[in-house]
């Protein structure tokens, strides 16, 4: 009976143990990890990684470990819908990802309807964020002010006069060829092509012909990897000289392996760059270095902002407020805080976008710098 | 830049067309052999080249190697694995067409899939055609779109050959028109049928050796091709070699031609209207022959 009573004893202390020692806390991770958006959803996955395993490592949120709960959405918006299904039959916390605009417009339906946070960090299209999304924030620039911003740049600093536009037939590249080409014809140009293409197209013949007859000095990309950089070679084998511009589609990395001289000189408008402040500088070679060496090379523009929405949105608002679904919204509503790589403080307006200003770059010498502005 | 009108435009759309059209002539043989001799239809097709793809890519990155010993030296690999799989796995799917589809499915997820643990991203093919530009009339390509086209020609020349002068390559044509006959007359049936599946094999992952300096290869990048094959066999006729080059130079030409001209949102859809018109109104082909039903 003593024995009895000592056993059982034991395993109630087990059982307290347990549940005194908290569940961690889930953070569904979506993105392409195959199809397309490969290249942009595994540096995706390498900055939440970087970001939960350094958060474990200081002993987690409140006592709770944070865990990753990783799925593929093939760079497909029906699929994303099935993934972001699971994420939430999954019961994760929350959502910090998402890669590609249709991807991120159709999964943001069944994420608003459960109530689940989500935040993206990968999608530029304006639709996203506007008055009727409750849940879905963003921690990107949209495509409006990117576009507009390079269309200034290609009229004004560059004097371009003759400009094509070829862009996905995605919501991504409508989106941003819409802007660019309002602000262009504001500005007094007319663009003298615009063509436009599938995702996963290989040839470009036809299109860069037609823009090639209308005899560009600046040629417009609205696409992603590996279609964009696809053009540019293309662009130069037919003899296109024009200049290249673009927005976030192209920041990647993988840009320049795939394109390596048919994008020097490129300019675009992206969302991280190492050069901006030394903490960023100090980041990203901490991320190179991390994740270097494997079969998948380290892509600090994608990690980034997976990283920094990790550590300085979603980390301090879940010390706070914890995991209650309600509770966690409003503290993101209303934070507020320092991030490396943007200059100013940054905060969420009231359609949940995260207010920044956009980094301008330039492709030189095989790496990205920062835009000064001379041509 | 040099003017160039709409001649020059016309030119560089043919040229890329052909090229294109040539690749699916050549994924679409593999099509066209294998139904002639199984009434079978490998869905495979597309991994395979794609498959071919990587495997010129992993040799050319390892040995400097010129362009046609790269091509045959993928194609005897081809050829070979293309044996032994059908030697263990596709014999014995034969006695069902059905099952015989889903088998060369599943094969093309794992050909994918396997390709893709190694390759998860787009990676670029090395340039063992040179990277010169060829410049006339207005239109300027890589000197690679012309190795396409001839690559094609000549082995097309060679399969035609094959067939017709060798020993071997008749007892491959005696099994395709009858299995039973050639059987009794003393053709080795197992072994040409084996032959045929490696033959297949090999024309794919010569096209996707053809086509990889062309573009960025990825692991993803057969399922169209292969489709696109297809539907240049079918529309050909998917029991005629000449048929099938001819409709896979078509499909490239119209949808390069609508692409430039009509809509390039439309580019893809040339060739599916095609398949879908030609199993509707003339399911043998422009070039095929019905086979009547034998009782």
């Amino acid at each position: 009976m003593r024995n009895k009573l000592a056993a059982i004893a034991i395993l109630s202390a087990a059982v307290a143990a347990t549940s005194a020692q908290a569940e961690d806390i889930r953070i569904g991770v979506i993105a392409g990890f195959s199809g397309p958006g490969t290249s942009y959803g595994i540096g995706i996955r390498q900055g939440a990684e970087m970001a939960v395993k350094e958060i474990n490592a200081e002993g987690g949120i409140n006592g709770r470990k944070l865990e990753l709960v990783v799925v593929d959405d093939g760079s497909n918006p029906g699929q994303s819908v099935t993934a972001m299904q699971r994420l939430i039959n999954d019961k994760v916390d929350l959502i910090v990802g998402g890669w590609g605009s249709s991807q991120v417009l159709a999964a943001m339906e069944p994420a608003e309807r459960a109530g689940m946070p989500y935040v993206v960090v990968g999608a530029s299209n304006p639709r996203i964020t506007t008055e009727k999304n409750k849940w879905t924030f963003r921690v990107l620039q949209s495509d409006t002010l990117q576009a507009e911003e390079v269309a200034d740049i290609a009229v004004h600093r560059l004097g371009l006069k003759r400009i094509a536009v070829i862009h996905d037939a995605n919501d991504y590249g409508v989106s941003n060829r819409e802007s660019f080409v309002a602000r262009m014809k504001k500005l007094g140009v007319n663009p003298v092509e615009v063509q436009v293409y599938q995702t996963t197209d290989k040839d470009f013949t036809a299109q860069l012909t037609r823009i090639r007859a209308s005899n560009p000095d600046g040629l417009a990309i609205f696409g992603t990897i590996p279609a964009a950089p696809a053009i540019m070679n293309q662009a130069r084998e037919i003899g296109i000289k024009a200049q290249f511009l673009g927005t976030t589609g192209i920041a990647n990395e993988n840009l320049i392996t795939l394109a390596p001289k048919a994008s020097e000189g490129t300019i675009f408008a992206t969302m991280f760059h190492e050069d901006v402040d030394p903490d960023a500088r100090k980041w990203s070679d901490r991320y190179v270095k991390e994740f270097s060496g494997g079969s998948q090379p380290p892509r600090p523009v994608l990690a980034a902002w997976e990283y920094r929405a990790i550590k300085f949105i979603v980390a301090p608002c879940l010390k706070k407020a914890g995991t209650d679904k309600d509770k966690f919204r409003s503290c993101l509503t209303t934070w507020k805080g320092r991030i490396f790589g943007l200059p100013d403080e940054a905060y969420f307006n009231k359609t949940n976008h995260l207010v920044q200003q956009s980094v301008i770059v330039q492709v030189g010498g095989g790496e990205f710098r920062a835009y000064k502005g001379d041509k | 830049m040099e003017t160039t009108g709409s001649v020059g435009m016309l030119l560089q759309i043919l040229i890329g067309g052909i090229a294109t059209g040539s690749i699916y002539a050549v994924v679409g043989l593999g099509f066209t052999l294998l139904y002639r001799a199984m009434k079978m239809v490998n869905f495979a097709q597309g991994h395979v080249f794609m498959a071919g793809t990587f495997l010129g890519l992993i040799i050319a990155n390892r040995f400097a190697l010129p362009a046609i010993p790269l091509l045959l030296i993928v194609m005897v690999l081809a050829f070979l694995i293309g044996v032994v799989l059908e030697r263990i796995v596709f014999r014995r799917l034969y006695h069902d067409h059905d099952v015989f589809i889903v088998g060369a499915i599943g094969l093309g997820i794992v050909l994918m899939n396997t390709v893709r643990v190694f390759f998860p991203e787009p990676v670029p093919f090395p340039k063992v055609f040179g990277e010169r530009l060829v410049e006339f009339g207005g239109a300027r390509f890589q000197e690679a779109y012309l190795w396409v086209i001839g690559c094609t020609v000549v082995l097309v020349a060679l399969l035609h050959s094959f067939f017709t002068y060798t020993r071997h390559g008749r007892a491959m044509r005696a099994v395709a028109s009858d299995a039973e006959i050639a059987g009794t007359v003393g053709v080795n049936v197992p072994r040409a049928i084996a032959h045929i599946f490696g033959l297949t094999f090999a024309v794919a992952a010569g096209a996707g050796v053809l086509i990889g300096p062309l573009y960025f290869v990825s692991f993803d990048m057969g399922d169209m091709v292969g489709l696109k094959a297809f539907a240049a066999a079918v529309l050909g006729g998917i029991n005629s070699v000449p048929g099938t080059i001819l409709g896979g130079i078509a499909i490239g030409l119209l949808e390069n031609l609508a692409g430039t001209y009509i809509s390039s949102a439309y580019k893809d859809l040339v060739a599916f209207v095609i398949l879908l018109a030609m199993l509707v109104f003339r399911p043998n082909g422009l070039l095929g022959t019905s086979t009547p039903v034998k009782v």
